[in-house]
């Protein structure tokens, strides 16, 4: 500023018309960019606040999230044991199990077939009593029956496509006795059925209840500025001026608050979570909960960067008609 | 550079704030608005500056129909219209300068433009060594000189200034009334509504009279002599 005192221009000079701060696109988002980083240093507590309400809220439904993730993957281990099994009451040829291995295979839905002979099936039977192996004294394996085991695709293992596979596969020359454990594959599936649709219930209020929060706070951020919108509107600024720093200053809050809400989940996650819950898989080599995987993450962020814009947005064009 | 005809706004339930007003304004030329409270001297310069249409009537400024242009349009009006709010409406948490230079940075100029030009408005008012202030800190007089110097920074055709001395001790009435005949002379158009019968009567330029939102069309001539009597 010590140019200006030097100089007394003592007459009103005209000034040359002005260089422009920058011209087309890259410019113009230079400037509403630096001067969204100014807002945001100008208004350091109200960017706190709605930072820290935007991290809150998202740790809200990412923790959801991270709990829902890992009873669908622990009832993914269980549907696992959906399976079907055929019964023979001999030993069958190379020649048949082949046969019939690729037939079976052949049918939509077949993701393993595995033939179980007599003495695979005792020594699973054995297994199975571990500790009162007398019983099994004078069992020969010849009592027991061979069967094909068959897990089905994901997309199969629920009750009406089970039972439309067993249909098909029963039609197959030579199947006669078939099993999957009818009773326990419908429990399962509705247990499934209810704790998604519970889940869904659940996650949608948390996430109406997380917008409307995080959009009531941006929006008493913009109230606090409002002289401001109605200043810029008078010296002449466009609405995409006026709106411009804003929506990007929105976006900021919601992008910083979506990184500080998956750092402090992973802080919390390695806390005690990781080695927690292992009840909820019969598998110990997938005990304790995992972390949720990259395109929740990704959702996440780009979940925290949306709410920050669309609530900037929503709330401003509250204001602007000044 | 301004005209009116037959102009007519009422806001809600009221009675209208302004009743089939007919006025027209050179180019250059300084007018007085005045009329007391509530005679719609405020509402008259919201329509120049486009944030009222009228009900009835046309608003010409500077050959614009403004009651024909889109929303999109009005920001681009008052980039070429100055004005000084009765409580002048400046960031209370920004400095001097911010205020001041917030109507540059409207208009895309860059970063050195906007201070040089800035700081010779300043000047011009006479609070340059307050720049940093922020305006909150600031006497009504200074607050008044920043919201002028904000209106008036990038040379505007038109200003408009409501009730501009409404708290201003009468040194600081007469340093304003300057500041709007210097504005005059650099062929700015200039109208001021105020109730202020001495700030009328030390000048001598066009007088325009409200009276519950009717013109009463007036010239007042005033002798040299008589304002020095009063001196």
């Amino acid at each position: 500023m010590n140019k200006w005192k030097k100089k007394k221009p003592e007459t009103i000079k005209q000034f040359k018309r002005p260089t422009l701060a920058g011209d087309g696109f890259g410019g113009r988002a230079g400037f509403f960019m630096s001067r969204a980083i100014t807002n945001i240093r100008q208004n350091v507590f109200v960017n706190v606040v709605t930072i820290g309400t935007i991290t809150l809220a998202l740790l809200i439904v990412s923790l959801f999230l991270l709990i829902f993730v890992n009873l669908e993957s622990a009832a993914e281990n269980w549907s696992e044991r959906v399976q079907v099994t055929v019964y023979f009451d001999k030993e069958l040829s190379a020649q048949d199990q082949t046969l019939l291995n690729q037939k079976i295979s052949a049918l939509s839905g077949v993701s393993r077939v595995n033939y179980v002979t007599r003495e695979e099936a005792l020594k699973r039977f054995k297994s199975r009593l571990k500790g009162q192996e007398t019983l099994l004294e004078g069992v020969r394996s010849e009592v027991l029956p061979t069967s094909f085991e068959i897990a089905l695709k994901r997309s199969h293992r629920d009750t009406a496509a089970i039972e439309n596979f067993v249909t098909v596969l029963k039609k197959i020359p030579g199947i006669a006795e078939v099993q999957y454990g009818e009773e326990w594959v419908r429990r399962f599936n509705s247990f499934l059925n209810f704790m998604r649709l519970l889940g869904a219930l659940l996650g949608g209020f948390l996430i109406i209840a997380v917008v409307f929060i995080v959009s009531n706070t941006i929006k008493l951020t913009i109230y606090s500025r409002r002289d401001e919108l109605e200043v810029m509107s008078l010296v002449g600024a466009t609405r995409l001026f006026i709106k411009a720093p804003f929506l990007l200053e929105g976006l900021i809050q919601g992008m910083t608050g979506s990184i500080f809400s998956i750092f402090l989940l992973f802080v919390l996650y390695e806390g005690f979570l990781h080695n927690a819950g292992s009840f909820l898989t019969f598998n110990p080599t997938t005990s304790g909960l995992g972390f949720l995987p990259f395109e929740y993450v990704a959702g996440i962020l780009l979940a925290g960067a949306l709410l920050g814009f669309i609530g900037s947005l929503t709330s401003l064009k509250r204001f602007i008609n000044v | 550079m301004i005209q009116l005809h037959n102009v007519t706004l009422a806001y809600q339930h009221d009675a209208s704030a302004l009743n089939n007003i007919t006025l027209k304004i050179a180019k250059g030329e300084f007018v007085f608005l005045t009329g007391p409270s509530g005679a719609g001297k405020t509402t008259l310069l919201r329509l120049l500056y486009g944030a009222l249409t009228p009900n009835r009537g046309q608003v010409i400024i500077d050959g614009q129909n403004i009651t024909r242009l889109s929303p999109s349009q009005i920001p681009l009006l008052r980039r070429s219209i100055g004005v000084v709010f009765q409580d002048f409406k400046l960031l209370q948490n920004r400095t001097v300068f911010e205020n001041v230079a917030i109507t540059l940075e409207v208009l895309g100029w860059g970063r050195v433009d906007i201070g040089k030009k800035t700081m010779h408005i300043l000047k011009q008012m006479g609070i340059e060594s307050k720049y940093n202030l922020v305006t909150q800190r600031l006497s009504g007089g200074e607050q008044q000189r920043v919201a002028l110097a904000r209106a008036l920074v990038n040379d505007p055709k038109i200003l408009l200034a409501d009730e501009p001395t409404g708290n201003l001790d009468e040194a600081n009435k007469n340093q304003i009334l300057n500041i709007f005949k210097e504005a005059n002379i650099r062929g700015t158009t200039v109208v001021v509504a105020t109730h202020d019968r001495r700030l009328i009567e030390q000048s001598h330029f066009r007088l325009e009279t409200l009276i519950k939102g009717e013109l009463l069309v007036e010239q007042v001539e005033k002798e040299k002599t008589r304002d020095n009597q009063a001196i």
